[in-house]
């Protein structure tokens, strides 16, 4: 949502709000004048009265969330997975394996992200064997990113995307506009406001394993409880320089309690109009023609 | 009383230092002018009976109207300014149709009384500057019968406001022997042709012309056949069995 | 965003205030031959965020009438309010306490009076008759009513609907020789399928859950709800019909 106001309504001014201060800032371009720029505004409102409006951002129900701790980093994600207001999947995986040592969890329109994923997980393998090099969270960032912009948006895949390489560890997000963002902890989905906030009381630098995934165990809980786009199991998953562990289900705090009832039915309840007996057996006469030695000649 | 004839017997709205209305202890008197009008409660039903003063021989008795449907469970004799009365039963029958539409159910008997009271005493009643809605109290008395989850009952209502329950009660000009008469025959296991003959017989006695079908009217509210005016036919042989 | 440019260049522009809010939750009635249960969940939520875990939905009217509303919560609070006010009213003018088919039809007129603003409400109410036999009456926001064995309205009646239909009007079920299905349920069968049906509705659909409350409006001479645990009795008077309060949780995701 907000990701679409800037770009619109922002132009170039975007990209002041999300230099780091170290930038040097002491060469501005000549092309902007101070303020806010509204250039685009006038084209947008031309083109709705047109009858072509500003895209929507697609509304994302999961949380997902990644951290980067002492060894490196944990991603995690709800197992809720919506078709409006009805849960449609119970316990969904949302971490997506893209190499052995890198990680994608996927917010949005569930198709994008596992399409998305997998076909990034099938490239990066590639340039993995015709680069001879382990590969690094960068490419995989670097490829979603270009495939999202390409698409304008379009496809509606937020991510959290995670790994040790060579470099050390990386945590991005990436929106489905293609910007991306590299921080310490990151949140995306509908439930990013809630597990956010537990990050905020929470994070701090040079947590070890057990702190890291307890605080993500929260921030999706958080999310969980709080969030209606979100719901069920808390999946995790660790990677460090050395190992990467998938925590399928690591917690599972909605286990549905057991029916007052027993709903069968009774052999006839369901009405019939007629009834039809055939027989699968099909038999066959089978005349021999031409017996003995005529067998073909393979020599 | 009219002795004391004063500056307050102008103003319907002022007390005499004595602390009466003397405007609607004239309404009252003015009952008194009325034809007799008798009411009988029986465990079967109410029994509602009026005289109809025939003037003059060239009078169409039945456009005396003096018995009066309010719904089809509640009906209403009158005496005094018959078309004081008018206005009060359209009041009524505008109520019980409201509370039927509202509730789905017919109205009780009391609470239609009620609603009539409310209306009787609205005059002298003005909001601001605005002149009042009714210049003086209605000069008209209601005995109102109706069957409702309570039972048979038999309403009176006079110009005050004022309502009570009767198992018998008669208004109008021979209202006073009349209602002597009732106490004296009424009793509790009453059927329904008794409370018609006893009706029928207390108007004779208070009545100067001779009783026949076209100088008295008599109604009845039942469970299963709600309120009916007789017809003059039945009237007739109700009379004829008296 | 704020903007003077395009404000002074366009003509005249509309806007539009949106006084109403969808708040989620479902609610249900199920009537037997003596008693009638009307249960609701009590969630409130607008959108993807929860707003409260405990609002009720279900209100005790008299000792033989249970009101659920579901919709728009201001909209609910407010129309109880005044359908007891109404109530009170009636006692007061009628020396009795209003019966459940009047009050039916007080809730039409009530809600045909805002036929045109209307309040952005389900209503479903459930009872005893004067008759002694369980009731149940259901509402369009605008003052439609019938009365019937049992309903769902709410966020999760496309759920929870077709089960009761299934189970109470036993819909495409047949019986088999010699056997037929029941008119009426006993009351703990009812209860059974109450709370199946708000936890299943739990499980499947966002904006239900939290917590269950269930009021059984039981005909005095009726012994159903003897020996059951975690029932609470919450009837006002001495004569009329008995009320009783039950609540469970649900799930909180």
């Amino acid at each position: 949502m907000e990701i679409l106001s800037y770009l619109n309504a922002c132009g170039g001014h975007r990209l002041l709000t999300r230099i780091p201060p170290s930038f040097d800032m002491s060469v501005p371009s000549v092309h902007l004048a101070s303020g806010f720029d509204f250039s685009n505004q006038i084209r947008n409102n031309f083109l709705a009265e047109r009858g072509i409006p500003l895209p929507k951002a697609t509304s994302t129900g999961t949380t997902i969330v990644g951290c980067l701790f002492k060894d490196g980093i944990v991603l995690g994600a709800d197992t809720r997975a919506t078709e409006g207001d009805i849960v449609a999947d119970k316990n969904c995986e949302k971490i997506h394996y893209i190499t052995e040592n890198i990680r994608c969890c996927g917010a949005g329109t569930a198709a994008d992200t596992e399409f998305t994923t997998a076909m990034i997980s099938s490239n990066m393998e590639l340039h993995a064997l015709w680069t001879g090099r382990k590969p690094r969270v960068v490419t995989a960032m670097t490829m979603l990113k270009q495939t999202l912009f390409k698409y304008q948006g379009q496809i509606g895949a937020a991510l959290v995307l995670g790994g040790v390489d060579s470099a050390g560890p990386h945590l991005f997000t990436i929106h489905p506009h293609g910007s991306t963002d590299k921080l310490p902890f990151v949140t995306m989905g509908s439930g990013s406001l809630a597990a956010m906030a537990v990050f905020e009381s929470g994070w701090k630098p040079n947590m070890d394993r057990a702190e890291a995934l307890q605080l993500v165990k929260d921030a999706i809980f958080a999310g969980i409880f709080n969030d209606l786009g979100s719901g069920s199991n808390v999946d995790a998953c660790i990677i460090t320089a050395t190992s990467t562990e998938m925590l399928r289900n690591v917690e599972m705090p909605n286990q549905r309690a057991e029916k007052e009832n027993k709903y069968e039915f009774k052999r006839g309840t369901t009405a019939w109009k007629k009834e039809e007996v055939r027989s699968l057996i099909t038999s066959e006469q089978v005349t021999l023609i031409g017996v003995g030695d005529e067998s073909m000649d393979t020599s | 009383m009219f002795l004391t004839r004063s500056e307050y017997d102008r103003g319907v709205n002022t007390f005499s230092p004595e602390g009466r209305l003397f405007q609607v202890e004239y309404a009252i008197e003015a009952i008194k002018l009325g034809s007799t009008t008798v009411g009988i409660r029986t465990p079967e039903g109410v029994v509602l009976g009026v005289e109809k003063r025939v003037q003059s021989p060239l009078l169409e008795s039945s456009s005396i109207e003096k018995i009066m449907e309010i719904d089809t469970h509640l009906g209403c004799a009158m005496s005094g300014l018959v078309a004081d009365a008018r206005t009060m039963i359209d009041h009524a029958r505008v109520t019980a149709q409201n509370h039927a539409f509202t509730y789905d159910e017919p109205i009780k008997v009391e609470s239609v009384t009620q609603a009539v009271c409310d209306l009787a005493l609205r005059f002298g009643e003005s909001v601001h500057d605005e002149d009042a809605m009714m210049s003086r109290p209605f000069g008209v008395a209601l005995l109102i019968a109706g069957i409702d989850e309570l039972g048979p009952q038999l309403f009176h209502t006079d110009p005050s406001g004022t309502f009570m329950r009767y198992e018998a009660k008669a208004i109008g000009s021979g209202s006073e022997a009349a209602q002597s008469e009732l106490q004296d025959k009424w009793h509790r296991q009453m059927t329904l042709k008794e409370a018609q003959i006893l009706t029928l017989r207390v108007l004779k006695q208070v009545m100067e012309e001779k009783l026949d079908q076209h100088n008295v009217q008599l109604a009845q509210v039942t469970r299963d056949k709600g309120f009916q005016i007789l017809e003059e036919a039945n009237l007739k042989e109700v009379i004829d069995e008296m | 965003m704020f903007d003077v440019q395009s404000v002074a260049h366009q003509g005249p522009q509309s806007r539009q205030f949106n006084p109403y809010t969808e708040n989620g939750g479902t609610i249900l009635a199920i009537a037997g031959a003596d008693f009638s249960v009307i249960a609701g969940d009590t969630r409130q939520s607008e959108g993807y965020s929860i707003q409260t875990r405990y609002a009720p939905k279900v209100f005790q009217l008299t000792d033989k009438a249970v009101l659920a509303v579901n919709g728009f919560s201001a909209d609910g609070k407010m129309f109880v309010k005044k359908v007891k006010q109404r109530l009170e009213w009636y006692r007061h003018a009628h020396a009795k306490d209003m019966p459940i088919r009047s009050i039916a039809r007080l809730i039409q007129t009530m809600l045909y009076s805002r036929r045109f603003f209307p309040y952005y409400v389900y209503n479903i109410l459930g009872g005893i008759e004067d008759d002694g036999t369980g009731s149940v009456y259901s509402f369009d926001p605008v003052g439609s009513y019938e009365r019937e064995a049992c309903r769902a309205a709410g966020a999760a009646q496309s759920l929870v609907q077709p089960f009761l239909d299934n189970q109470v009007y036993y819909k495409n079920q047949t019986a088999g020789q010699d056997e037929s299905f029941p008119t009426h349920l006993p009351l703990p069968s009812v209860l059974k399928l109450v709370v199946d049906a708000f936890t299943s509705a739990t499980e499947r659909h966002i904006e239900v859950g939290d917590g269950l409350e269930i009021y059984v409006v039981l005909k005095r001479d009726s012994t159903a709800i003897q020996s059951m645990e975690g029932v609470q009795e919450v009837t006002t008077s001495e004569e009329g019909q008995r009320v009783f309060y039950i609540r469970r949780e649900l799930k909180k995701d």
